[in-house]
């Protein structure tokens, strides 16, 4: 590659990438001091969708909070929800039945597929090719379809409630979802085809966007990031929770630190979540949805209580301190996006703009996630 | 904004109007500005299940100079208010906007009492022609919004019965449904 | 066991030993006893979601975070907590780690209401620095040292500070 000319300092020109721009995934701006096409500084500035999550976390009680889970990320919206349920329902002492939980989990690995094919759709996208946006999100409705079916919404769902579900799922769910698997495996294998194969891919992608393990672990990164640098850590793997001991997948991880390890890891995690579906299904208890003395009021004994799930974006944890009464005293999202873009601005240094947009696209952002 | 005023011109061409009006109607130009969630069902309004370019609207520009239409989908906040003033600002004329969720109309489920960020809806500081409510959205919601918004720009009605225009097909959903 | 192993690495800077885990207040009570003002203590994983909590002075943090960060710890989130009744906000540090050897590690420490002042962490740990950032904006902590303490989420010229208890939009 060609090195860019030794400038002097006051011959940058600060180039400011959104919040209103098509590859930013959301409402995220950039402040790039550029040298030519290379990157000498580059400043994030959020905040343009804080919504005041946490606040309302103070001020509203328990069952009312529920929603707000799924507009922290809406794409992966059931694995918020369910950190959250998991967390007070460990503060209060709620027993979970083993059907509700199994629904849980399928609805949730049904969700971070739906999640990273608007991920693949978005990302190609921004490299330039459109047409692989239209595939992912015709197989998405899919998805939606059965989940709509069952939760009512397609979108930002308020399904998984402290003790369980609210609605059982029926046969007609269970047999779409077993058809899908076919599907998504050969559109999988679609995709592959037209996109990893691509020679302009593969140059754009290949030792392109270099984030080391240390650097993941000074910022916390998780997810893709992490496990695209060699770091084999999921928290459905390594602090199991629910019941992911009992079902059989494996964690993708790949070493090369660079955009095509990222962007594998999350394609295979595809794959790994329909094995997931699959064996939840076949294991699928009798039983109730809701426990028979389901709390009306919820009310956690005084204390601290953390949780941690393994979300479509990356480690989700749920930080509640209680004082005994109806509304939690504070109620911490850790949201995975936060630490994940954070590595952002050091790692983007040095590479031209167009290389910093494709390593931007492989963290995989949902900005509201950001600013909660 | 509602029917826009021309000045008054010596020569009037009056069925040169309405088909440059009925042509407007027919391809509006949304800009790419997504802020939150129904960002997402905007995109699926685009994708190939509903389709919004059968109403010419599928062509998504991503420089405000070039767009008409202003969908804001998603929350408005005091820090992205001067930056959505600005965008309106540089869309040139005739241009429309739409509030797309109930975000944007009213500040939805994020107008609690404590309320120190959120601005309470679009029209607060923008001329709305067009309030598409839902949260999100479905983007059949989305999409009937842009045939209403035809209708405001041109006097041109899409669908004059709106009974007949239903699909004679049943959903995939109705069809299952009956299986069972 | 990292757990043992940090334990013993923490024992020169807490001599005292194990105490009492401390208890929150419940709406309404007296606190039982004067919570410690530092400990290391072994909390019960499945009720709480923790192993090891960690009380420490201000002067102390970063001698405790620099020894967690030799033991390959990864910074997971930093909370801050309005105790408006004892006239003190506590900042808690959740840390974890990525190999097999579960151990999550929170250090909490605290610091008065008026003139709150801790030490930054962002030379140890690079990813405390938005943290930092937004504790600061929503508390009103100065971090001293930290390299760049601008609001984050709030707008830039917003010098409100909403999550504390006495807070009026």
């Amino acid at each position: 590659m060609n090195q860019p000319v030794e400038l002097q300092p006051d011959e940058t020109f600060v180039l400011n990438v959104g919040p209103q721009h098509p590859a930013t995934h959301g409402v995220l701006r950039v402040k790039m001091e550029m040298n030519g096409e290379y990157i000498v500084h580059a400043e994030t500035v959020v905040g343009y969708i804080h919504r005041m999550h946490e606040k309302m976390g103070e001020v509203k009680p328990y069952p009312q909070f529920l929603m707000n889970l799924s507009r922290l990320d809406y794409l992966g919206a059931m694995g918020y929800s369910h950190c959250h349920a998991l967390c007070v329902e460990k503060a209060a002492g709620i027993e979970v039945p083993k059907r509700a939980e199994y629904i849980r989990v399928l609805m949730v690995e049904l969700n971070r597929v739906s999640s990273h094919l608007v991920w693949l759709g978005a990302f190609i996208m921004d490299l330039g090719g459109f047409t692989p946006l239209l595939y992912t999100f015709q197989a998405r409705e899919h998805i939606l379809d059965m989940m709509e079916r069952i939760t009512g919404a397609r979108l930002t769902y308020c399904y998984i409630r402290f003790g369980g579900v609210s609605r059982d799922i029926d046969d007609q769910f269970i047999q779409s979802a077993r058809d899908f698997m076919p599907y998504m495996r050969k559109e999988l294998i679609k995709y592959h085809k037209l996109i990893t194969g691509n020679i302009i891919f593969k140059k754009r992608m290949v030792g392109m966007g270099h984030i080391s393990p240390e650097m993941c672990r000074k910022y916390g990164a998780s997810s893709g990031v992490a496990r695209g640098a060699g770091i084999n850590f999921d928290v459905r793997r390594n602090e199991p929770y629910s019941v992911y001991p009992e079902l059989e997948f494996e964690v993708p991880v790949y070493d090369g630190c660079d955009n095509m390890s990222r962007y594998m890891v999350r394609m295979e995690e595809i794959e790994q979540s329909l094995r997931i579906v699959e064996h939840a299904l076949d294991q699928l208890p009798d039983g109730p949805v809701m426990p028979k003395k389901a709390p009306k009021i919820i009310k956690p004994p005084a204390g601290d209580y953390y949780q941690a799930t393994e979300t479509a974006r990356g480690t989700f944890g749920v930080r509640l301190v209680s004082d005994g009464s109806q509304t939690p005293y504070r109620m911490k999202l850790r949201s995975p996006t936060y630490s994940n873009m954070h590595l952002f601005d050091e790692a983007c240094r040095g590479l031209m703009i167009m290389d910093a947009m494709a390593m931007m696209g492989t963290l995989d952002l949902v900005i509201p996630e950001i600013d909660r | 904004m509602g029917k826009e005023s021309i000045p008054e011109s010596i020569v009037q061409l009056a069925i040169a109007d309405d088909i440059i009006k009925i042509g407007r109607a027919n391809s509006l130009w949304p800009l790419t500005f997504g802020i939150a969630c129904c960002a997402i069902e905007m995109m699926a309004t685009g994708g190939s299940r509903f389709d919004m370019s059968r109403f010419g609207a599928e062509v998504f520009r991503p420089s405000p100079r070039q767009a008409d239409l202003l969908i804001i989908a998603g929350t408005v906040t005091k820090k992205m208010q001067p930056g959505i003033m600005t965008l309106y600002d540089q869309m040139p004329e005739p241009k429309w906007v739409m509030a797309m969720g109930n975000c944007a109309i009213s500040g939805g489920p994020f107008a609690i009492k404590e309320n120190y960020n959120i601005v309470l809806g679009a029209d607060t500081f923008l001329p709305v022609d067009i309030f598409v409510p839902g949260c999100p959205p479905r983007p059949e919601g989305l999409l009937q919004g842009i045939i209403e918004l035809e209708e405001l720009v041109s006097d041109w009605k899409r669908f004059k019965d709106p009974e007949k225009a239903h699909s004679r097909q049943p959903s995939i959903r109705a069809q299952a449904d009956k299986e069972v | 066991m990292i757990r043992e192993k940090l334990k013993q690495a923490l024992e020169h800077l807490f001599p005292a030993g194990e105490a009492v885990p401390p208890a929150i207040v419940a709406e309404g009570e007296e606190p039982a006893e004067k919570t410690p003002r530092e400990a290391v203590i072994e909390t019960d994983y499945a009720t709480c979601g923790y192993h090891l909590d960690i009380k420490t002075p201000p002067e102390q943090l970063i001698e405790v975070v620099s020894l967690i960060d030799q033991n390959d710890f990864f910074i997971e989130s930093i909370t801050g907590v309005d105790w408006i009744e004892e006239g003190e906000i506590e900042v808690v540090y959740d840390f974890s780690r990525y190999d097999f050897d579960l151990c999550r590690v929170v250090v909490r420490t605290r610091t008065d209401r008026d003139n709150a002042a801790l030490p930054t962490i962002t030379g140890v740990y690079a990813g405390a620095n938005w943290h930092e950032r937004e504790t600061a904006e929503f508390f009103g902590i100065n971090f001293i040292g930290h390299p760049h303490l601008v609001n984050l989420l709030l707008p830039e010229d917003s010098d409100i500070h909403p999550l504390r208890k006495d807070f009026k939009p």
